[in-house]
C-alpha cells in the first residue's frame, strides 16, 4: 500500500497560482472555493522587504483532527494516506471545518448549479469532470470532486480520481516550475523521497501534532512578521 | 416481586446495551485508517445505544406504573 | 385524602382573550422563524451570514451553534431543581419543580430545532446520526446523551411526577378529563404507591444528575478539544459550560416563576422563600462563573501565544469588544443586585427578574463570543481577519424558537397545573 505525500519546493514557487486554477478546473469547485491556496507573504520593514510564496493544499494529516471529530464518519483516512470526504454521508455540520488548524475545508452554501461562474446553462461548466461522480477506493465511497451536493463539506482530495489512475494531482501536474511533487513516501526513488533527501524539510504547524503529509523544502514557515498580501478575497 | 425483577432486568439490560454498543462502536486504540475508526461495526449501533439509555429510564416508568401481579390495588 | 377538586386549578382549561392574543403574537413570530428555515432549506445556507473559515474570511459556526449551546444550557434548570428537591430535600423549591421540568423539556426541544437549522443536510443528519454516530466525536455525547437521553429522562420525570395531579384533575368533568385519565392511568394514590413514587423519583434524580454533567461537559469538549482553534483549546471549556448553563437555567426559571406568579391565579405558594432560594443559587453560580472568566482572561493576557492573543484582543478592544463588555456588564450588574438582595432580605422581585433576564442575555452573547471570534481571528495560518454578521434569517430563526418555547410553556400551563395541586404534596 503506497504512503502518499507531497513535497513543495518553496525555492521554486513564484506564486503564480496556476496550481489553484488547475485544481479548480479538475475538481469543479464552485465559486469562491479554492482547495489549493497560495499565500503571498511580505516580510520585513520597508525598504528591506521581501516577498515569499507558500502553496497550501490539504495536509492529509496522519493525526487528522477533522477525522476525529466527524460525527458520522464521512471524513475518514484511507490506508494510502488520503483523508477523504464521503459527500453522500456528510450531514453538513461543519465540525471538520472548525477543527482544521489549516483552514482547508469548504462548505457548499447553496446548490452547486447556482455557484459556477457566469451561470452556465444547465448548471455545469464546460470543464465538468465526469470522473467526479464515481466511487473510489476499496471502500467504494464517493469522495471525489467539488460542488457535488449542497450543504456538504468538501476539500482537497489529492485528486483521488487521478491518483487512482496513476496520475499526479492536478496542482502537481499544472505547476509550470515543477515546484510540487507527489508520490509514495515509502518508495525511496519517488520524486518526493528524492527531494526530501536533497534538501532540509519542515511541515506547517508541527507543534499542533497533526502529522501532516505535506512537506516543504527551501524557505521556511511563515513567521510572526509575515503579512499576507494579495489575499484571494473571494466570498459568495 | 415480579415487577422488581422486570425493573432490574430492564436497568441491567439498558446499561449492558449501552456498554456493549459503545465498545462495539468505539475503536479503543485504533489507527485512523482502520475501518472501525469511521464506521460502526454494527449498523445502527448508535440507535442501539440510545435504546439502552431509554430502557434504563423506562424501567422507572415500569416501577411506578405497572401494578403488582396485575391486581388492582385497594385504596 | 384531600377534598375533591371542584375546578381545575391555576387557570387550567380556561383561556382569556388576552392569553389568546399573546399566543397569536408568539405564533406569528414562531412562523416567521420557520419561514426563515424554509428559505434555508430551499436556497441553502447561503441565506445566513455564515461563510468558510480561511481564505473566505468568514465564520462557519455562528448564531445557530451559539443558540444550540444556549438552549441546552437553559435545560440545566429542570434537573437541578429536581435534584435539589429530591436529593438535597430542599422543600422550599417544590412549588417550581414542575415548571423547571417543563422548562427543561421545552428547552431541549428548541435545541433540537436549532441543530436542524444548523445542519447543511438535516434530513440526512437525522438518519445518519442514528446510523453512524462515532463516540470519538464529541458530538456523539451531544446527540445520544443530551438530546436522546436527557430529553427522554426529563419527559419520564415530568410524566411520573405529574401522575398524582393528573389523577386529581381527572376528578373534574370537562374536555380535558380524558387527557388527565390517560396521564394518571393506573395511579391509585395508596400509601405504597406514594412510597414507590418517592423512591423512583429519588433514583431518577440520581440517574439524571450525571447525565447533566456529561451533557454540558461534552458540549464544552466540542470546543475545548480543538487544538487548531486558539481561544477554544482550553481545559476550562467543559466546566465553564456547565456553570454558564446553570446561570442561564436558574435565571430563566426565575423569570418564568415570576411570570406565573403575576399571571396565574392561586399561585401564592410561589412566595419569597422560593425566590430567595433561586436568587441565592443564581448568585453562587454567577460568582463561580465570573471566577472562571477572570482566570481565562488573565491566562490569555499574561502568557497567551500570539494567535490566542489576537483572539483576546478582538474580544477586549477589537471587533467584538461591544458585545464582550455588554456581556460582562450583564453579568456583573445582576451579581450586584443579588448580593444586595442577599444582605437586605426581602428586596423586590423586580430586580430579581431583571437579573434573570440580564444573565440570559449575557449567556446568549457569551455563547456567541465563544463560538465566533476564534474562527474569524487568530487562525493559526496567517489568513486575513474575517467577519461574520448574522442575516435577518438567523435572527428570525432564533427569535422564532424563543417565541415557540414561550408558546409551548404557556400552552402546557393551560393544559396541566403548572404547580403541584393543593394537598398533593406529601
Amino acid at each position: 500500500m503506497p504512503r502518499y505525500g507531497m513535497v513543495i519546493d518553496l525555492d521554486r514557487c513564484t506564486g503564480c497560482r496556476a496550481c489553484m486554477e488547475s485544481c479548480k478546473v479538475e475538481n469543479n469547485t464552485p465559486e469562491a472555493t479554492f482547495w489549493m491556496y497560495v499565500f503571498r507573504f511580505e516580510e520585513g520593514e520597508y525598504p528591506d522587504t521581501r516577498v515569499r510564496f507558500m502553496p497550501r493544499p490539504c495536509m492529509h494529516c496522519d493525526n487528522a483532527p477533522c477525522v476525529k471529530v466527524c460525527p458520522v464518519g464521512a471524513r475518514y483516512k484511507r490506508e494510502d494516506g488520503l483523508v477523504a470526504t464521503d459527500w453522500e454521508r456528510c450531514i453538513g455540520c461543519r465540525y471538520c471545518e472548525v477543527a482544521c488548524p489549516y483552514g482547508v475545508n469548504t462548505f457548499n452554501w447553496t446548490h452547486p448549479e447556482e455557484q459556477y461562474y457566469l451561470g452556465w446553462e444547465d448548471g455545469a461548466p464546460p470543464w465538468a469532470n465526469p470522473d467526479l461522480n464515481e466511487p473510489y477506493g476499496d471502500e467504494r465511497r464517493r469522495i471525489a470532486g467539488g460542488g457535488r451536493d449542497e450543504g456538504v463539506i468538501e476539500k482537497c482530495t489529492f485528486c483521488v480520481q487521478r491518483v487512482e489512475q496513476g496520475l499526479d494531482p492536478a496542482c502537481v501536474h499544472g505547476c509550470p516550475l515543477k515546484a510540487l511533487v507527489f508520490g509514495d513516501l515509502d518508495d525511496p526513488e519517488s520524486p518526493p523521497s528524492r527531494l526530501l533527501r536533497k534538501k532540509e524539510a519542515f511541515r506547517l504547524l508541527e507543534e499542533v501534532g497533526t502529522e501532516p503529509r505535506v512537506h516543504y523544502v527551501g524557505g521556511g514557515p511563515p513567521s510572526e512578521n509575515s503579512k499576507q498580501i494579495d489575499a484571494v478575497e473571494a466570498r459568495v | 416481586m415480579r415487577r422488581r425483577i422486570v425493573v432490574l432486568l430492564m436497568v441491567v439490560a439498558g446499561f449492558g446495551l449501552q456498554a456493549v454498543t459503545y465498545l462495539f462502536l468505539a475503536t479503543p486504540i485504533g489507527k485512523p485508517t482502520d475501518d472501525s475508526f469511521s464506521n460502526p461495526r454494527v449498523p445502527f449501533a448508535p440507535a442501539l445505544f440510545i435504546l439502552g439509555v431509554v430502557l434504563v429510564f423506562l424501567a422507572a416508568v415500569v416501577y411506578e406504573v405497572l401494578p403488582e401481579n396485575g391486581r388492582r390495588e385497594s385504596r | 385524602m384531600a377534598a375533591r377538586l371542584e375546578r381545575l386549578p391555576f387557570g387550567v382549561g380556561h383561556t382569556s382573550g388576552r392569553w389568546k392574543l399573546w399566543m397569536a403574537v408568539l405564533a406569528a413570530i414562531a412562523i416567521l422563524g420557520w419561514y426563515g428555515w424554509y428559505l434555508e432549506l430551499s436556497r441553502g445556507m447561503i441565506v445566513t451570514g455564515l461563510r468558510n473559515i480561511g481564505p473566505m474570511g468568514g465564520a462557519t459556526w455562528g448564531m445557530d451553534v451559539a443558540f444550540i449551546v444556549y438552549f441546552v444550557g437553559v435545560s440545566f434548570a429542570g434537573i437541578t431543581v429536581a435534584a435539589l428537591v429530591r436529593l438535597a430535600d430542599v422543600k422550599a423549591l417544590r412549588p417550581i419543580a414542575r415548571m423547571a421540568e417543563a422548562l427543561t423539556v421545552v428547552s431541549l426541544v428548541l435545541a433540537v430545532f436549532a441543530i436542524m437549522y444548523d445542519l447543511g443536510q438535516p434530513l440526512r443528519g437525522i438518519v445518519n446520526l442514528f446510523r453512524y454516530a462515532r463516540p470519538q466525536s464529541p458530538f456523539f455525547g451531544t446527540f445520544t446523551l443530551v438530546i436522546s437521553g436527557y430529553l427522554f429522562a426529563s419527559l419520564v420525570y415530568l410524566y411520573l411526577g405529574g401522575r398524582r395531579d393528573a389523577a386529581r384533575c381527572a376528578e373534574v368533568p370537562g374536555r380535558l378529563q380524558r387527557f388527565y385519565q390517560l396521564w394518571a392511568a393506573g395511579y391509585g394514590d395508596t400509601r405504597e404507591e406514594q412510597e414507590r413514587r418517592s423512591r423512583a423519583s429519588f433514583w431518577l434524580a440520581i440517574a439524571i444528575v450525571p447525565l447533566l454533567v456529561v451533557a454540558h461537559s461534552t458540549l464544552g469538549f466540542v470546543f475545548g478539544l480543538q487544538v487548531g482553534r486558539p481561544g477554544w483549546y482550553s481545559a476550562l471549556q467543559a466546566p465553564s459550560f456547565v456553570l454558564l448553563a446553570g446561570v442561564s437555567g436558574i435565571g430563566m426559571l426565575i423569570v418564568i416563576a415570576a411570570v406565573v406568579r403575576r399571571t396565574v391565579a392561586g399561585t401564592d405558594r410561589l412566595d419569597d422563600g422560593v425566590f430567595r432560594w433561586l436568587g441565592n443559587a443564581l448568585m453562587i453560580l454567577l460568582l463561580a462563573y465570573l471566577y472562571f472568566m477572570v482566570v481565562e482572561l488573565l491566562t490569555s493576557i499574561y502568557t497567551g501565544a500570539e494567535r490566542e492573543r489576537e483572539v483576546t484582543e478582538a474580544l477586549l478592544s477589537g471587533r467584538y469588544a461591544p458585545i464582550y463588555w455588554a456581556a460582562v456588564a450583564l453579568l456583573v450588574i445582576p451579581l450586584a443586585f443579588l448580593i444586595m438582595r442577599y444582605f437586605r432580605r426581602g428586596a423586590g422581585l423586580t430586580t430579581l427578574v431583571a437579573s434573570g433576564v440580564m444573565v440570559n442575555l449575557s449567556a446568549m452573547a457569551k455563547r456567541f463570543l465563544i463560538v465566533v471570534p476564534s474562527q474569524t481571528h487568530g487562525t493559526l495560518l496567517p489568513y486575513q481577519p474575517g467577519s461574520y454578521t448574522p442575516t435577518w434569517v438567523e435572527w428570525a430563526e432564533m427569535a422564532g424558537l424563543i417565541a415557540f418555547g414561550a408558546l409551548l410553556l404557556a400552552v402546557f400551563a393551560k393544559l396541566f397545573p403548572i404547580m403541584p395541586v393543593e394537598g398533593s404534596e406529601s
